[in-house]
């Protein structure tokens, strides 16, 4: 893995103008406004708004069950958000659906296929897309050691470490050259020590590949570290609760998460994910709370 | 990975380490041991307790029997395997085709479907009569038997596999952009392709019982009609030699889908 961080002082990854919430209709590269859908008597998502810039990397987060999957859904193309809602991507407007094979996608899970090895799993976004496998598959072996997958391109993923596995499908995201990227809590699944080392790697790569990223999440602090800006959804029905731009240095070091500056920031997002976590514990009546900020609420 | 519903065929990964290290030629040196050992059992009880050749001959008769006489045998082996190998051939892939087909298209399914369940409840006797008919005393009447009793099998499987594919897969794959035939060729056949593999072993024992109980409805050649022959003239020890030759014959095709399953399916580790 490449997790140096000597060199390269503070890139200007963050879209300057963008001041998340008064910012007037810019130059976005995904505009969602009222973004609202209903599953029978459930409303996962009501009123949802949130623009991204080019470059920006946005992270969400949310008590369980506020709807970041459909949220994520939607956008990936997978799901039709109800009528009224407001679509756009790159300054158009558009049907969900019109974003499938547009917005790379990275699930929960890594989702690898088993007959697959790591090259072949790596390039299948590209062979859907019908590019030439040959030329793909060069150019996945290039990418193995940015991934810290050197010499394991021949391995099948039963193989492989499930920190190494979450990088095969992230390589498998990041070959699927797509402005927007999606990815769903990926470092949910990981240990605490893989995870922070993941993390770091992710802004490297990020920083190398000058993506724009939506990133969901459950843990406050990988928010924060990763994050130019994070959304916090409100409890079922999801909308947005606070939006919060964070104006910390890049590149990001492990220690930052111990800085003051973080430690304000984060009190601000945890109180607002405690009043709302709190609101869905109570509307789930004795079932298990689930939520990741409870045990860290400050008064 | 996601649950599949019927029990996962493949060998188990964690095995015998010893037994993967003796390959495939030290696992057949075993099989014939432990051959040698039954027969040296077998011979010892009938001589010990003087049990009667009519109802259990020695074994060294047997395959005197055999070495005397091997052409009968022979043929009767070739025309079996041929029977039951375009049995089992059409049989599956008629099953997987139609397991594809149901899978798009849920209408036929409901509609075809029960057909098909009706058409095993006959028995295959009463079907045997009417292929006969059909096709006279050819191979293809021994083969349609053989495939009657293949297809259904794979096609239920099929269904199954098809249908245990994992729905944040697909939803992956099309989300890149994926075509429904881009699905099925790089999500939803290999998926479904170890259950195949399940059904597929079931088959090729029953294409073999197919082809063996469809001799008996008349021919001159196959291992069917050297037992029906060998029950008529009571000629024990030619029953027990046509028995040792079709077991060779199921042993052999079983062991021949089971290998190349361990090397279509070699993923099966995971799940």
């Amino acid at each position: 893995m490449t997790i140096g961080h000597s060199g390269l002082a503070r890139l200007a990854a963050a879209p300057d103008a963008a001041s998340a919430s008064s910012a007037p209709a810019g130059p976005y590269l995904l505009e969602m406004k009222g973004l609202s859908k209903r599953f029978g008597s459930v409303t996962a998502v009501s009123g949802f708004d949130a623009s991204i810039a080019p470059g920006e990397f946005v992270t969400v987060v949310g008590p369980s069950g506020c709807g970041k999957s459909t949220l994520f859904n939607i956008v990936a193309g997978l799901e039709e958000p109800d009528a009224g809602s407001i679509l756009r991507f790159e300054g158009k407007g558009c049907h969900a659906h019109e974003l499938l094979g547009k917005v790379s996608f990275m699930p929960q899970r890594d989702l690898l296929l088993p007959w697959r090895t790591v090259i072949d799993n790596a390039v299948i976004a590209m062979e859907i897309e019908g590019r030439s496998r040959k030329a793909s598959r060069a150019e996945a072996r290039d990418m193995l050691p940015e991934f810290g997958l050197a010499g394991f391109g021949d391995q099948y993923p039963h193989q492989l470490s499930g920190g190494m596995r979450q990088r095969v499908a992230l390589m498998r995201t990041f070959m699927f050259k797509r402005e927007l990227m999606l990815l769903d809590e990926p470092f949910g699944a990981l240990d605490a020590l893989t995870r922070t080392m993941m993390q770091r790697w992710l802004l490297d790569v990020w920083r190398q590949h000058k993506r724009t990223i939506l990133f969901i999440t459950h843990d406050v602090d990988e928010a924060l570290f990763l994050g130019d800006r994070v959304i916090v959804m409100s409890a079922r029905p999801g909308r947005v609760k606070l939006e919060l731009k964070v104006d910390l240095p890049r590149p990001r070091s492990a220690e930052l998460v111990t800085s003051p500056e973080f430690i304000r920031l984060k009190r601000i997002v945890l109180e607002a994910i405690e009043e709302e976590a709190m609101k869905s514990f109570l509307a789930s009546g004795a079932a298990a709370p689930q939520t990741d900020a409870m045990p860290e609420v400050q008064p | 990975m996601s649950a599949s519903p019927l029990t996962h065929p493949a060998v188990t990964p964690g095995g015998s380490a010893a037994l993967r290290l003796l390959g495939p030629l030290g696992r057949l040196a075993r099989g014939l041991a432990i051959l040698l050992a039954v027969f040296a059992a077998w011979e010892a009880l009938v001589v010990l307790f003087g049990i009667r050749p009519y109802y259990l001959p020695r074994p060294t008769v047997i395959l005197a029997a055999l070495v005397q006489t091997p052409a009968p045998y022979i043929q009767g082996f070739l025309r079996t395997l041929s029977e039951t190998l375009i049995g089992f051939a059409s049989g599956a892939l008629f099953g997987i085709g139609m397991g594809l087909l149901f899978f798009r298209a849920r209408a036929l399914r409901e509609l075809v479907f029960p057909l098909f369940i009706v058409s095993q409840t006959i028995p295959v006797i009463a079907f045997g009569a009417l292929v006969v008919l059909w096709f006279g005393n050819t191979l293809f009447a021994k083969a349609a038997i053989a495939f009657y009793l293949t297809f259904f099998p794979v096609t239920v499987n099929t269904l199954l596999g098809l249908e245990s594919v994992d729905p944040r897969q697909e939803a992956l794959l099309r989300s890149f952009g994926a075509s429904p035939l881009q699905l099925m060729t790089r999500l939803q056949f290999p998926t479904a392709l170890p259950q195949i593999f399940v059904a597929l072993r079931l088959a090729s024992s029953l294409a073999l019982v197919g082809a063996i109980v469809g001799e008996w409805f008349g021919d001159t050649v196959g291992l069917g009609v050297l037992l029906l022959q060998g029950m008529y003239t009571e000629n024990v020890v030619s029953i027990w030699a046509t028995l040792l030759v079709s077991a060779l014959l199921g042993t052999g095709f079983y062991a021949a889908v089971a290998g190349a399953e361990r090397v279509l399916v070699f993923w099966g580790a995971e799940q």
